[in-house]
């Protein structure tokens, strides 16, 4: 009976019970007719009836619960049995468990990194019911931008039309949130902490409460125009900083320099709308003129703000963005930019705005990685995949050993879809263990991968990596699976066994023929192909990570040393910041060791950036994006220090600050862009201001192309101007200082430098190479991972040829023997086994490259300079593969032909 | 146990069952035991009460259907048909019983 059938049994012995009873009641009932017609008085005959019967109950025991008993007792009997068989080869059994723990391990660690990543809703109430509002229309969103751009994001005018307008009657509750960085320092090197601009209703929308003993949080009444400089704090911020949620409540912390009174803590399950990114103070909204100046608020032109809402009970999606969409003509047009260019005005005009899903909250870390994570998974599935190829070779080969076993089993009559259930119990629980071991690998290994990626981008990465219920049923899923998939064919090959020939053979099994070779040598075929597709991926991304850092970015970036300065907390008046900046400079490049050393707005490859339109005689722009270039504000010696050579023309020098008519250096994709190739010296362009246009710049100096924001992109139109031109002096400033010398050391130098001018000044200190390095975190992951894992699927493969290739030379011992007993050459018997092996690669190979051409797309859009059907790599990536397999074959094959004929022969 | 000598066979019943449904057409539990009684000339007895989980086991099986039906007694009964499944069964067991037979047969001729 099918186990099924069982379980249906149990599930639904109500009825069957009921529909027994009725049965025997109808029997009773005739026996006892059929008695009193005989002459029996009736309570005689229903007491003969009864007797007759036999005991009721035990008859319906017997109908269904033996059933499952006897089930239950067999599979326990073959648990039994699979322990035993473990025991009696602890050796097989502990090779088996490993390869399988890791295997397991590593996809259960991509899951579970996937599960925190992507899958999880956010630990706030009913998270699935959370709607974050969309524009229709992203490009029309002019000025400055703060936050991913992938999400949807509203000036605080727009907030402001949302809040006490529609989403007074769609949502009942809504609120705004920004999240940026903070420096908890008051001077000196600063301390960055995660903050979190949150709106009134923030906690109280999500459901989200205090900590207990932890105060109170932030409500409506915090946010208004003007408020008090309040903060609220995660727990994890209370016990690190502040000694415990207890005593946080009360305490003063300084965020970028300002005084914050600490009103309550965080419930510690709330990391905040984020994955990956712990927001460690949250804020009212109405704080940031405090940070950003009086008319922050009021700016139409700044765009940083997320908005999510929850919907008024019973009110749908579509309805949702039904009302939203109505009412977005109006709120645009309270909130129009009057000072953007006419056609500009229009396209602000004419968004929609709308409502998606938000139950995941919005994650940078997520929008980077989701993809790569999908890219990884598919990568241990296939490497797990092939370690089943091998475990399933070992399986057989036992199986083999086990022939007499089973054909005498068989013989005394044991049916062989009992065997199989045997056998297959056997590769299940091998592979339980092994998934159990691997729970305890994943835990340590996306830790260990969380890790990585917190260093490597320079930003603490938390992640909830708990083993819940999704992560638990993905590794018993995955264990199952794995158990079938390398036990299945081997327990059905070890049990189609003749039972006569295989007792009468005596040990030298039958299945040790044709058949074993057959599956052994497919299951070869597929393991290199496999392995081919994971070793040409590893090494498409590990030759684009190549590239990568081996490229020429336009600047050099070993030996200098980066100062992020912050002036906001200085006390110095907008008159006297440009001299204390020049001054900060010029006692920089007295330091020792210092070579050269400059000041500039942005730094290569540094996330900041700054474009504007140009407006060039005789140049007429094919649209929008095509009159735009990258700026920068550097002083005189910037290219010296990053080692950008001037290709024509002269530096800019100090008097350039203040020049009636402003210079400026532009580089050579700018030239080749506006200006067609012609030496662009002495000619001039300005910049598109709204309608109208800025000064005409003279250009006096020409520079080769580097890289502005990514090491990936194409070389950028970019514009230099002097430091200090614009009208209101930076309070942001970059340090930039090369050294030949040990930047540690200058880096206490540049420490006590500043600190002496102003202790008020807060900074930070990196290398530039830690900031291109921290750019490629993704790309040397990737290449990392898959370059270990190729190399692992490599191994395995070769570990099967190997294995197949003994295996039949093993077998085919006697052969060889009376081949070289009858005079042939050994080279010749070793040309035999290596042209079979050749064989299988080449299958293998073919078969591989067919995937790889198929599937390698797929890994293309996180290649650089290389295509994902690159020739030269993919016949590379066969060629080590080829090499490498034909390397194993030669053992068996050398083996082969040392052979001594005698010794073979007599063993028959 | 003594009261086993004459109850039907281990095994057999199903075999039995079978024969009976395949030539009587659709029974129910009662009819069934009162039959192999009479054919067996009251040799065998089943007792009564093992029937039905016979019966229950082989519906699982797939050999035999049971549907409820009304008797000439007007009383609701289960009534159970014979399968095609069922009667391939029947073949093999019949077979079986037949070689069973023969051999032990055989050897209480000339051993």
């Amino acid at each position: 009976m099918a186990w099924y059938n069982r379980l249906f049994n149990l599930l639904r012995s109500g009825r069957l019970s009921r529909e027994l009873d009725r049965e025997m009641e109808f029997h009773l009932a005739e026996r006892t007719d059929d008695l009193v017609r005989a002459g029996m008085s009736r309570d005689a005959a229903a007491l003969e009836a009864a007797r007759r019967f036999g005991n009721r109950t035990i008859q319906k025991e017997h109908t269904h619960d033996v059933d499952v008993i006897v089930w239950l007792e067999s599979a326990a009997a073959d648990v039994r049995y699979a322990l035993r068989a473990i025991r009696a080869s602890p050796g097989f059994a502990l090779v088996v468990i490993l390869s399988l723990a890791l295997g397991i391990g590593a996809n259960t660690a991509i899951f579970s990194l996937i599960n925190a990543v992507v899958l999880q809703a956010l630990p706030v109430k009913d998270p699935q019911q959370l709607l974050d509002i969309t524009t229709g229309n992203d490009n029309s969103r002019q000025g400055e931008s703060h936050g991913n751009l992938s999400n949807p994001i509203f000036t605080y005018p727009i907030w402001e039309q949302i809040r006490d307008g529609v989403g007074k009657d769609v949502f009942s509750g809504v609120f705004a949130y920004a999240d940026s960085r903070v420096d908890l320092s008051e001077g000196g090197l600063v301390r960055y902490a995660n903050g979190s601009w949150v709106s009134g209703d923030f906690f109280s929308t999500l459901g989200v409460l205090p900590s207990p003993g932890g105060g109170r949080l932030l409500q409506r009444s915090d946010d208004r125009p003007g408020c008090a400089p309040v903060a609220v704090v995660s727990d994890g911020f209370a016990q690190r900083e502040l000694g415990g949620a207890q005593s946080a409540v009360g305490r003063s912390i300084s965020l970028d320099g300002h005084p914050f009174d600490v009103v309550g803590v965080v419930a510690p399950s709330f990391f905040g709308m984020q994955v990956g990114r712990a927001v460690d103070v949250y804020v009212p909204l109405c704080t940031q003129p405090i940070f950003f100046g009086p008319d922050v608020l009021q700016s139409r032109s700044r765009w940083y703000l997320t908005i999510v809402g929850r919907p008024v009970p019973g009110l749908s999606e579509a309805q949702v963005q039904a009302a939203l969409a109505a009412h977005s003509p109006g709120v645009f047009a309270a909130t129009l930019p009057t000072n953007w260019r006419a056609a500009d005005q229009d396209d602000y005009l004419k968004m929609t705005l709308g409502a998606r899903p938000a139950a995941g909250g919005l994650s940078d870390l997520r929008d980077r990685y989701e993809h790569a994570l999908y890219m990884l998974m598919v990568v241990v599935g296939v490497v797990l995949v092939i370690s089943c190829a091998n475990i399933a070779n070992l399986l057989m080969a036992r199986a083999a050993a086990r022939q007499r076993e089973i054909a005498v089993r068989l013989a005394i009559g044991s049916s062989r879809g009992r065997l199989v259930r045997q056998l297959l119990t056997e590769s299940l629980l091998l592979s339980l263990i092994g998934a159990g071991a691997g729970l305890l690998f994943a835990r340590w290994a996306s830790r260990l991968l969380v890790h990585y990626l917190s260093t490597g981008s320079g930003s603490v990465i938390s992640l909830d990596l708990g083993i819940d219920a999704r992560v638990l049923a993905f590794t018993i899923g995955v264990s199952v699976m794995t158990g079938i998939l390398f036990g299945i064919a081997p327990a059905w090959r070890a049990v189609r066994v003749d039972p006569q020939e295989a007792i009468k053979s005596g040990g030298r099994g039958v299945v040790h023929g044709e058949g074993r070779q057959r599956m052994g040598k497919s299951l070869v075929v597929g393991q290199v192909a496999l392995s081919l597709l994971l070793v040409t991926a590893a090494a498409l991304l590990l030759g684009s990570f190549r590239k990568l850092t081996t490229m020429d970015p336009g600047f050099r970036s070993d030996g200098v040393l980066l100062a992020q300065i912050d002036f906001g907390n200085s006390g110095y008046d907008d008159a006297r910041l440009l001299d204390a900046q020049n001054e900060l400079l010029r006692r920089a490049r007295e330091l020792p060791g210092v070579r050269s050393a400059s000041t500039s707005m942005i730094t290569p490859i540094g996330g900041m950036s700054w474009n504007d339109a140009l407006v060039v005689p005789g140049f007429t722009p094919g649209g929008m994006l095509d009159a735009l270039a990258f700026f920068n504000q550097v002083s005189d010696g910037y290219f010296a220090t990053l080692g950008t050579d001037l290709v024509a023309g002269r530096d800019l020098v100090p008097a350039d600050q203040g020049r009636a008519i402003p210079v400026a250096v532009v580089n050579e994709a700018m030239a080749r862009h506006f200006f067609h190739e012609v030496n662009p010296i002495g000619r001039t362009f300005s910049v598109q201001r709204g309608d109208s246009t800025g000064p005409a710049m003279e250009i006096v100096g020409v520079v080769r192309d580097a890289k502005y924001q990514k090491l990936t992109e194409e070389n950028q139109p970019i514009v230099y101007l002097p430091f200090g031109a614009g009208s209101d002096p930076e309070k942001y400033v970059n340090l930039e200082l090369r050294s030949d010398g040990s930047l540690a050391a200058l880096s206490g130098g540049v420490k006590e430098l500043i600190t002496s001018m102003n202790p008020a000044i807060s900074f930070d200190l990196k290398t530039l190479q830690a900031q291109v390095s921290a750019s490629l975190t993704r790309p040397r992951l990737l290449a990392t991972l898959s370059g270990f894992f190729g190399a692992l699927a490599l191994l395995l493969a070769v570990i099967g040829l190997y294995g197949t290739l003994s295996y039949g030379v093993a077998r085919r011992r006697n052969e060889i023997g009376i081949r070289l007993a009858l005079g042939a050459g050994r080279e010749r018997v070793m040309r035999m086994v290596v042209s079979e092996a050749g064989r299988l690669v080449l299958l293998g190979t073919v078969a591989g490259l067919i995937l790889a051409f198929a599937t390698t797309r797929f890994v293309a859009s996180f290649l650089y300079g290389l295509d994902a059907a690159d020739p030269v790599m993919l016949a590379g990536s066969a060629c080590v593969l080829g090499g490498v397999a034909m390397a194993a074959a030669l053992l068996p094959a050398w083996r082969a032909s040392r052979l001594d004929p005698v010794e073979a022969l007599r063993d028959e | 146990m003594a009261r086993q000598k004459t109850d039907v066979l281990r095994g057999t019943l199903a075999l039995l069952v079978l024969k009976v449904l395949a030539s009587r057409g659709a029974l129910h539990g009662y009819a069934l035991t009162a039959l192999i009684q009479q054919a067996s000339s009251n040799l065998l007895r089943v007792e009564e009460g093992s029937l039905y989980p016979a019966l229950h086991r082989m519906e699982q099986e797939g050999w035999i259907r049971g549907r409820w039906g009304k008797t000439d007694t007007n009383r609701e009964a289960r009534f159970y048909g014979i399968t095609a499944a069922g009667k391939r069964q029947l073949a093999t067991e019949e077979q079986q019983w037949e070689q069973l037979t023969d051999g032990v047969a055989r050897v209480l001729r000339f051993a």
